[in-house]
């Protein structure tokens, strides 16, 4: 008896060094790369620290606690500029990526003849890197050699000018490098709309609901969670955009993004200041947060509306 | 039968062949164009969208004789294997304990997970580059090796968890009336069981870190160890006017993927397609 609880006692002790030795590894990674690096970000913002003093930050003291946010917002030249970039990106990628990915994932659906080359063919940008991505699209608009300037050359012959370093009109370009390869998205989607279930759609056919109808009122809203993931994805990609910047402008022009000049601040730069980049970061990730709340709030007004008209 | 469930008429046919064709010239249009251009001897000459007159293949040659793409290959290949390995194992132990286990601290441990999700990447730049600097690893392979190893793990977490959580609870027990440790019952009833499981988390963990850009250009830039999207980087300037070079090397450079896509399609898209897309 006495045998039988010590070995029941010890196996419930090899059960919690098992657990606990299972979360080792995990909890090391997390505490060691995000929990130190998000502690720091958001400590640092409160203090001096640049290349004059690398080895000690110094706190800015409760009478100056937010300098290094006034300073980024009130004086350093680029970050207007770039949380505009990034928030237009960032709308973007909900507007033009999302409803694009909806509705390849619904044609491919239908399963027609061809669907399953259809789909991988359209996924091959997205399996691509897009530093890859970017370099191509980099020679795609070489006014000497690209594609971009014979086309718009057939409408204004005297046009030798790089689209991408026309303000305005490079911000386009930039976006056209990337927004239309939605493969994972689509993907994502097209897997919830085969989950439904059949009987639902036998059920649409039998209330007289066919063809696009059908999509709208049983399709999309069955779907809608997904379509709520695959948006906070796509507004996020564009709010934290990097690679596209770096390969296709490097910053010039007025296209630096928000990912861009905290690399800028924290490495790229002779007179590096980790303060301001980490201040950046903490609005990076606050940015970040609230998108998630605005797309929250976005899909549930829309299901208050349908309920009060329905 | 099927064609009265899907409603689809003629017209709808003609139209969703037209926007499928329309999408996947989009798709395919950059690539394409890089592959035509790779084969003119002078894409000066005939700019644009054009057949080349004075085809070469000189460009795929020196990839491999002046490039020695197969270094970069290799670079890219050795961290990027090793860290899905360290990564997968670590996730595959801790997915495992929460999805069959219950402990206190088990509802913390996985929301720290899942918060990970909300941390980007460019946000840590300046501690992480810091840290690696202080662990003196800076410069070599082993600081990309670190960085990917954390990266992604919500993703890996939640794709694994979901395979750990549909095992039936008879092979534990089975496993415990045979005598079996708990690591035991773990490497050899539960792991191979979700093996699927681990293999979509695999995949899409090696494609995402083939890929990384961003560190892989920042923590390392000892031209000998950079991973192929830190090479490319190094594109934007050093072929100058050798075109043909520059369109050949990007060629080279993006079969890999599309053939590793090629032959692990079905896990990708299972991965991606919450495990729905059947066939």
């Amino acid at each position: 008896m006495a045998n039988k609880v010590s070995s029941l006692q010890n196996r419930k002790n090899q059960k919690r060094r098992f657990i606990f030795l299972f979360l080792l590894p995990t909890l090391i990674c997390f505490f060691l790369f995000y929990f130190y690096s998000v502690v720091t970000i958001f400590l640092t913002s409160f203090a001096k620290w640049d290349y004059t003093n690398l080895n000690n930050p110094q706190f800015l003291g409760f009478g100056k606690l937010f300098e290094n946010y006034r300073y980024v917002f009130q004086e350093y030249p680029f970050f207007k500029e770039a949380l505009i970039n990034s928030i237009r990106w960032a709308i973007i990628g909900v507007v033009i990526q999302v409803p694009l990915a909806l509705s390849v994932a619904i044609t491919l659906s239908k399963k027609l003849k061809g669907w399953k080359l259809s789909r991988n063919l359209y996924i091959v940008p997205s399996i691509i890197s897009s530093a890859a991505m970017g370099l191509i699209f980099l020679q795609i608009y070489n006014p000497n050699y690209g594609v971009v300037n014979q086309v718009i050359q057939l409408f204004n012959p005297g046009f030798k000018d790089s689209v991408l370093l026309t303000p305005g009109l490079n911000i386009v370009a930039m976006t056209c490098a990337y927004i239309f390869f939605a493969g994972a998205s689509t993907i994502m989607i097209l897997g919830q709309i085969f989950a439904i279930p059949q009987e639902i759609q036998e059920a649409a056919i039998l209330d007289n609901i066919t063809g696009w109808r059908r999509e709208w009122y049983i399709t999309i809203p069955m779907i809608k969670e997904t379509i709520k993931t695959v948006s906070i994805m796509a507004a996020t990609s564009g709010f934290l955009l990097y690679n596209e910047v770096f390969f296709l402008t490097n910053g010039a022009a007025g296209t630096k993004s928000i990912s861009f000049i905290i690399r800028e601040l924290a490495v790229s730069s002779s007179r590096t200041q980790y303060a301001r980049a980490n201040t950046i970061g903490v609005i990076q990730i606050i940015g970040g947060m609230l998108i998630i709340v605005c797309i929250n709030i976005l899909f549930k007004e829309r299901r208050k509306a349908k309920g009060v008209r329905g | 039968m099927n064609a009265n469930i899907n409603g689809i008429s003629k017209k709808g046919r003609i139209l969703i062949y037209g926007y499928m064709l329309v999408t996947i010239i989009i798709s395919i249009f950059p690539i394409a164009w890089i592959f035509l251009s790779s084969l003119k001897a002078d894409p000066m000459a005939n700019p644009g969208i054009s057949l080349p007159t004075d085809f070469t293949l000189e460009g795929y040659i020196n990839v491999f004789t002046k490039l020695h793409v197969f270094t970069y290959f290799w670079n890219s290949f050795k961290v990027v294997s090793i860290s899905v390995i360290i990564s997968i194992i670590m996730i595959s132990m801790s997915s495992y304990v929460i999805a069959r286990m219950e402990f206190r601290g088990k509802k913390l441990v996985t929301s720290m997970l899942y918060s990970t999700l909300f941390i980007p990447a460019t946000a840590m730049t300046f501690p992480v580059y810091r840290l690696v600097n202080t662990l003196g690893i800076y410069n070599t392979p082993v600081a990309l090796i670190f960085v990917y190893s954390c990266s992604g793990i919500a993703m890996s977490f939640f794709i694994i968890k979901n395979y750990f959580e549909i095992i039936p609870k008879e092979l534990e027990e089975a496993a415990e009336i045979d005598g079996a440790t708990y690591a035991q019952t773990f490497w050899k009833v539960m792991l191979p069981i979700a093996r699927p499981g681990i293999l979509t988390a695999a995949v899409l963990a090696f494609i995402n870190n083939w890929n990384e850009y961003y560190w892989a250009s920042m923590l390392v830039i000892d031209k000998n160890e950079l991973t192929v999207p830190a090479l490319l980087g190094q594109f934007t300037t050093s072929f100058n006017t050798n075109y043909n070079g520059l369109f050949s090397a990007i060629v080279v450079i993006v079969l890999p993927p599309i053939i590793l896509f090629a032959f692990t399609s079905k896990y990708f898209i299972e991965a991606l397609g919450g495990g729905a897309v059947k066939g």
